[in-house]
């Protein structure tokens, strides 16, 4: 059987942003769907988006309430929300009370009530709200059976779009012939953890298309429901292949270290305790990127974007004309119960709005204490999952990392994350001569050879400075406490710089 | 505190109207009962019969605080009217309205709805039992009380 054999299914918009991307690109119109929840869950949110964006007079809704919320105060409350127009009430959308049938009838007769409704109007969308309280009333299983597959193909039939929204438990999933006959089944959940409330959404089940599988978390703002999917909205996004394009920081002597800087489209971790400049690097970084007109973003999570540029300013570098230039965007995201997939959303958007090149998150450790305690656990996972998102786009990030200061360790990160990223640069300081120093290493570029020197630097108004040739006359640099070496001519051994430098 | 305004502006034009209608075509009763039974039906659609009834006996009982004359009316379990009485008269569209209890019922209900539901998704309500000339050149329903 040839495609143009194939029947086409057209998809419809949810109406809520992010999610027709979890669903593969929209509802399957005519399907018969279930949203189920607990309450408070946004159930009926989420169905008010999907007609709101859909009906018309040419294709109305017809929404049925039973029991539960009354209709008068349902409506009070959802045209608080953005999407809610009411010049699409009644000529697109009718909402029809099914109360008094659903508690002085059988089964049989609200499938006739409801069967009239739509013959009458011809909807394009049926929305019953909420359905379990229809199918409360003690019935036999068989009853049951009947009604939801009479109402079903009766609907499909009809050439409607349904949802029917209901408050389940998820041990209900087993054994229940609603389940069965729905095409899609949303599962809308909100779950405490710690003093956070997190919303997720399933798609358990979608037939005739692929979803994003997984929990993919959701927030209800004025502007309705808003899904974040997992893969960030990228995922029919073909990875960019690799650049051979190098970045550099501004900064000559580390750039020649890293084989003339990093390349396009790497992760670059600093890594390093506090004090030891990371925020510094990553600043250059960001401003020599502006200089070359590659536009930049800054997440920060531990100081206001105003300080962070002020604090840049000290070091001669100007942040205030790019962000006003729309070159530069410092995201200051800290509420305290993000997901990751709502900061990504976040730095996509800033990513997509300027065209940025380059990304600083200014730290991980900033990062994570702004996630919700339960998305703290799946960091690592989540930072792959975003590292990737962003690099396959082409953008480079540099990241910063605080690492516990050990003289018996040389640790790269606290988060074991160093596999997710192509380069390590890492900052320590070092004892020598009754001095606390800095020392700087390219531990790993995964594009190309790195100069393999450990070199001295200064935090001074200009930034970081490396000062003189690598240092030869110590050994045990990165244990913290070297011990002098009796080898005391740098020039007797040709530096790793110029090796590399004679490469390029 | 009494009937908005607003509310007993937005009652007299449907009252008139189906004084209009009345005139035009078989009389069916009082403009009131027309007006209430035009709602009952477009209202109760959506908020069910109980829902309506909830409504309905609500603003019988804020509209009896301005109109003595309503004492006899009630609103029955399917939310119909009975007992207007008097008021179930013609409606005179040129008297002053101060006194007629059926025109503070239905402003009552009105400011009922508008409370709720807010002025435009009201009014997109009531298009759909009165043709839109009903409502034009009407200024804003203003104030909170129903």
């Amino acid at each position: 059987m040839s495609t143009q054999d194939k029947v086409k299914i057209n998809k419809l918009p949810t109406g809520v942003p992010g999610l027709d991307e979890i669903m593969g690109g929209g509802l399957p119109e005519f399907s018969f769907n279930i949203i189920a929840g607990a309450p408070g869950s946004g159930k009926t949110t989420l169905a008010h988006q999907f007609v709101f964006a859909n009906a018309s007079p040419e294709r109305p809704a017809l929404y049925f309430t039973v029991l539960g919320e009354s209709a008068i105060k349902m409506l009070r409350y959802q045209q608080q929300y953005t999407f809610f127009d009411p010049a699409k009430l009644p000529d697109s959308i009718r909402f029809i009370n099914l109360s008094q049938l659903v508690l002085e009838k059988d089964l049989g007769a609200v499938l006739e009530g409801i069967t009239r409704e739509v013959e009458k109007v011809s909807p394009a969308m049926v929305i019953v709200d909420s359905f379990r309280t229809m199918v409360r009333k003690p019935q036999s299983d068989m009853e049951l059976q009947s009604f939801i597959q009479r109402l079903a193909l009766f609907l499909a039939s009809w050439q409607a779009t349904t949802f029917l929204i209901g408050e389940y438990a998820e041990d209900e999933l087993r054994d229940n012939p609603i389940f069965t006959v729905a095409d899609g089944l949303f599962w809308l959940r909100q779950t405490p953890e710690r003093n956070s409330i997190v919303r997720k959404l399933q798609i358990i089940k979608l037939r005739g298309q692929d979803s994003v599988p997984g929990l993919h978390t959701f927030r209800i703002t004025d502007a309705g429901v808003q899904a974040f999917s997992r893969t960030f909205g990228l995922s029919g996004h073909v990875k960019d292949p690799p650049s051979q394009r190098r970045l550099c920081f501004g900064i000559p002597e580390l750039d020649k270290m890293l084989g003339g800087g990093v390349r396009e489209g790497d992760s670059v971790l600093v890594a390093g305790s506090s004090g030891t400049g990371k925020s510094v690097l990553a600043t250059q970084f960001i401003a020599e990127g502006i200089r070359h007109g590659e536009p930049g973003i800054v997440a920060v999570f531990e100081e206001r974007p105003q300080a962070y540029a002020e604090r840049a300013s000290t070091l001669g570098l100007d942040l205030e004309t790019p962000q006003k230039d729309g070159k530069l965007t410092i995201l200051y995201l800290r509420p305290l119960d993000l997901s990751v997939d709502e900061t990504m959303h976040s730095i996509l958007d800033a990513v997509q709005k300027i065209g940025a090149k380059r990304l600083v998150i200014d730290s991980l450790a900033g990062f994570e204490m702004a996630l919700s305690p339960g998305f703290r656990a799946d960091f690592r996972e989540s930072l792959y999952r975003m590292i990737f998102a962003l690099t396959g786009i082409g953008v480079t990030i540099l990241s910063t990392v605080e690492v516990d200061e050990s003289f018996t360790e040389f640790p790269f990160s606290t988060y074991s994350i160093s596999f997710l990223t192509d380069d390590i640069i890492r900052l320590r300081y070092v004892s020598i001569d009754g001095q606390l120093r800095k020392i700087m290493v390219v531990i790993k570029m995964r594009g190309g050879n790195h100069a393999k020197d450990i070199r001295e630097y200064e935090i001074t108004d200009k930034g970081v400075v490396i000062l003189g040739k690598r240092l030869t006359e110590y050994q045990g640099l990165i244990s913290g406490i070297p011990v002098h070496s009796l080898r005391s001519d740098p020039t007797e051994e040709p530096s790793q710089d110029a090796e590399v430098e004679n490469k390029h | 505190m009494t009937a908005t305004p607003g509310m007993r502006d937005l009652a007299h034009r449907l009252l008139a109207y189906e004084v209009g209608e009345g005139m035009s075509s078989e009389p069916v009763g009082s403009p009131t009962l027309c007006v209430y039974e035009k709602l009952r039906q477009c209202l109760g659609e959506f908020v069910g019969a109980t829902g309506f009834q909830s409504l309905a006996i609500r603003a019988l009982t804020l509209a009896r605080s301005e109109a003595p004359s309503l004492s006899a009316a009630r609103v029955t379990a399917d939310g119909s009217l009975q007992g207007l009485g008097e008021i179930g008269t013609p409606f005179d569209v040129d008297k002053n309205q101060a006194g007629d209890g059926g025109a503070i019922l239905i402003a009552r209900l009105l400011g009922l709805l508008r409370l709720f539901l807010g002025e435009a998704l009201t009014l997109s309500l009531l298009r759909t039992a009165w043709p839109g000339e009903v409502f034009e050149d009407r200024n804003s329903a203003h104030g909170r009380s129903a």
